[in-house]
């Protein structure tokens, strides 16, 4: 509940901070008076839109890194380990190193080209994956596969880049690092109803997932198909990561360490109540890094990916250790 | 009926290599059998055809009268449970998630425990005797602890048949004798069906209601502790060390 509270605060947080400082007054005005102002058009058409992007990133990754941890039973999985995000990386290297110049006339269709891009190659790997999951008789296997996929298009990537122009590069690069930002107004509606959909089934897999937790041979005696189950969790996972990643880059890090935090806040490893916790701790820490990276001061806003890291490994580092004495 | 489990010439192993051919036994409603033999003989691949986790190389395995092959996973699910040596290792999974595990086949999708769910649950902790580590984490306990709590989750199962592989290997003597007197136990009481996995002679030959003997190279012996060891089939099967052999240095 407080974990709910406190996303509240920071949402609105999000709104009124940020490098045009608003006062509570003025934000009160625009925002409940409907008071035709700058500030208005900065907090509905610049800040609102950043901050769902933030808030829906945030759930998407970290149930996807949930996914990923419980199915391969591994504490490092995250959101990126069957390649996925890779995939995306290289779809938008290829519409941006190779026809960078010819778009960057059109802001429009460059953002949602890249985007597309993204979503394209995430979903093309995804699909690669989920053929050959269904040929693997172990999750040691699958894993390596997708790292090696993983491998494959970095390379390609890094070829493509070795031989880009210098500015896409930089635009390319650029991208990598991540923004909450980068998103229209127009595109929110689909980021949301995919994140929407992908934690709702990941909330109905609970079943799986906690049969997963106790190893194949028992899940599998308890009635659990196990191709097919893995398959519908590399699918939402994979649905998750993508959409996010092609919105708003490859962000690091959210996937990997919120899971943790839920677990030792909760002590728990029933995904009925793993998930929904996952999901608002993911919430909750997006917001913040989307704060920090756009305090006062950083002139605009920092990386996204520079600040996850920052922000959240001490975050998982303190609850860590706090709970070292309690385990047991 | 008598017979839980029959196999009729079934033929087990992998990638359809038979590593073990004309295999006949059946297994009796509230028998305990003890499958034997040394490591590497077959144990686990004939453990994991008889729970369909792996298919038959030939010939067939009927579970209640009817072919193992047709039942659907759920349906397995309530036929028999196992415990395994493999345990789970997450960090925060409690006790009492681990036994009411056994009751997912037969909840819906979301896995809501009912009362009457939770009532099975603490009579199956009660039964092994650890009511008192329903809130602990899985991963705090002792191999002995660990073992009962995966013996309660299979009681929490409801199935007629129990498979257990290795489920003493890594106990200690104390442990061990507890064990066996549980299993004892849920035969006679509760009338369950078990199927032990041992390379541990002695506790073999004083617990076991029937043996099956599997060694390398050598076809599946059936018979009661004593008719084996009275006809000298276990020597065969486990062959004695020399003392000479103990004896000579370890290079």
């Amino acid at each position: 509940m407080s974990i709910l509270i406190l996303g509240l605060f920071l949402f609105v947080l999000n709104l009124i901070i940020g490098s045009v400082s608003i006062s509570w007054n003025d934000f009160s005005k625009a925002v409940f008076e409907a008071e035709d102002s700058t500030f208005r058009s900065i907090i509905i058409d610049y800040r609102l839109p950043q901050a769902i992007t933030a808030l829906l990133a945030g759930i998407g990754l970290s149930v996807s890194g949930l996914l990923m941890q419980t199915l391969f039973r591994n504490p490092l999985a995250d959101p990126s380990i069957l390649g996925i995000s890779s995939g995306a990386s290289l779809g938008v290297a290829l519409v941006v190193l190779l026809g960078g110049s010819a778009l960057a006339g059109l802001s429009w269709w460059s953002t949602m080209g890249i985007s597309m891009a993204a979503f394209i190659g995430a979903f093309l790997v995804l699909l690669l994956i989920l053929s050959l999951s269904s040929r693997l008789n172990s999750m040691v296997s699958l894993i390596l596969v997708g790292i090696m996929i993983a491998y494959i298009a970095g390379s390609v990537t890094d070829v493509l880049k070795f031989m880009g122009q210098k500015d896409d590069v930089h635009a390319f690069v650029v991208w990598g690092l991540g923004s909450f930002s980068s998103i229209g107004k127009a595109q929110l509606p689909f980021l949301g109803i995919v994140v929407a959909v992908g934690v709702v089934a990941a909330f109905l897999l609970s079943k799986t997932l906690n049969l997963l937790l106790l190893g194949q041979r028992y899940a599998e005696n308890l009635g659990l198909n196990i191709r097919r189950s893995s398959m519908f969790v590399i699918l939402v996972s994979g649905l998750l990561t993508a959409v996010v990643t092609a919105f708003c880059g490859p962000i690091a890090f959210l996937g990997l360490a919120v899971p943790h935090i839920a677990r030792f806040l909760f002590k728990t490893s029933d995904h009925r109540l793993l998930l929904p916790a996952t999901a608002l701790i993911g919430m909750d820490l997006a917001l913040f890094c989307n704060l920090i990276a756009r305090l006062p001061g950083f002139d605009g806003n920092l990386p996204i990916n520079s600040v996850t890291a920052l922000i959240g490994a001490p975050v998982v580092l303190a609850v860590i250790f706090k709970s070292q004495k309690t385990i047991k | 009926m008598n017979e839980v489990i029959k196999t009729q010439n079934l033929s087990i192993g992998y990638n359809g290599k038979p590593l073990m051919a004309d295999i006949n036994v059946s297994l009796n409603a509230g028998d305990i059998v003890a499958l034997a033999g040394p490591n590497g003989a077959g144990k686990t691949t004939l453990f994991k055809t008889l729970t369909a986790s792996i298919k038959p190389v030939s010939g067939e395995v009927s579970l209640m009268g009817r072919n193992l092959s047709d039942y659907s996973a759920t349906e397995r699910a309530s036929m028999f449970s196992l415990v395994l040596t493999d345990k789970p290792d997450d960090m925060f999974l409690k006790v009492f998630d681990i036994v009411a595990a056994g009751r997912y086949p037969y909840m819906g999708l979301l896995a809501r425990l009912k009362d009457k769910d939770r009532e099975i649950v603490m009579q199956s902790l009660d039964t092994v005797g650890i009511t008192e580590l329903a809130e602990r984490n899985f991963i705090s306990l002792s191999d002995g602890e660990k073992q009962k709590v995966m013996i309660a989750k299979a009681l929490a199962q409801d199935t007629p048949i129990i498979f257990m592989d290795e489920p003493a290997a890594f106990l200690d003597y104390p442990s061990k004798i507890e064990l066996i007197h549980l299993m004892k136990r849920l035969s006679r009481e509760q009338g369950k069906t078990i199927l032990f996995s041992s390379h541990d002679l002695e506790l073999l030959l004083r617990y076991s209601d029937q043996m099956w003997l599997v060694a390398p190279k050598k076809s599946l012996k059936v018979g009661s502790p004593k008719e084996l060891v009275d006809n000298g089939i276990i020597d065969k099967y486990f062959p004695p060390i020399s003392a000479k052999e103990l004896f000579s240095p370890i290079l």
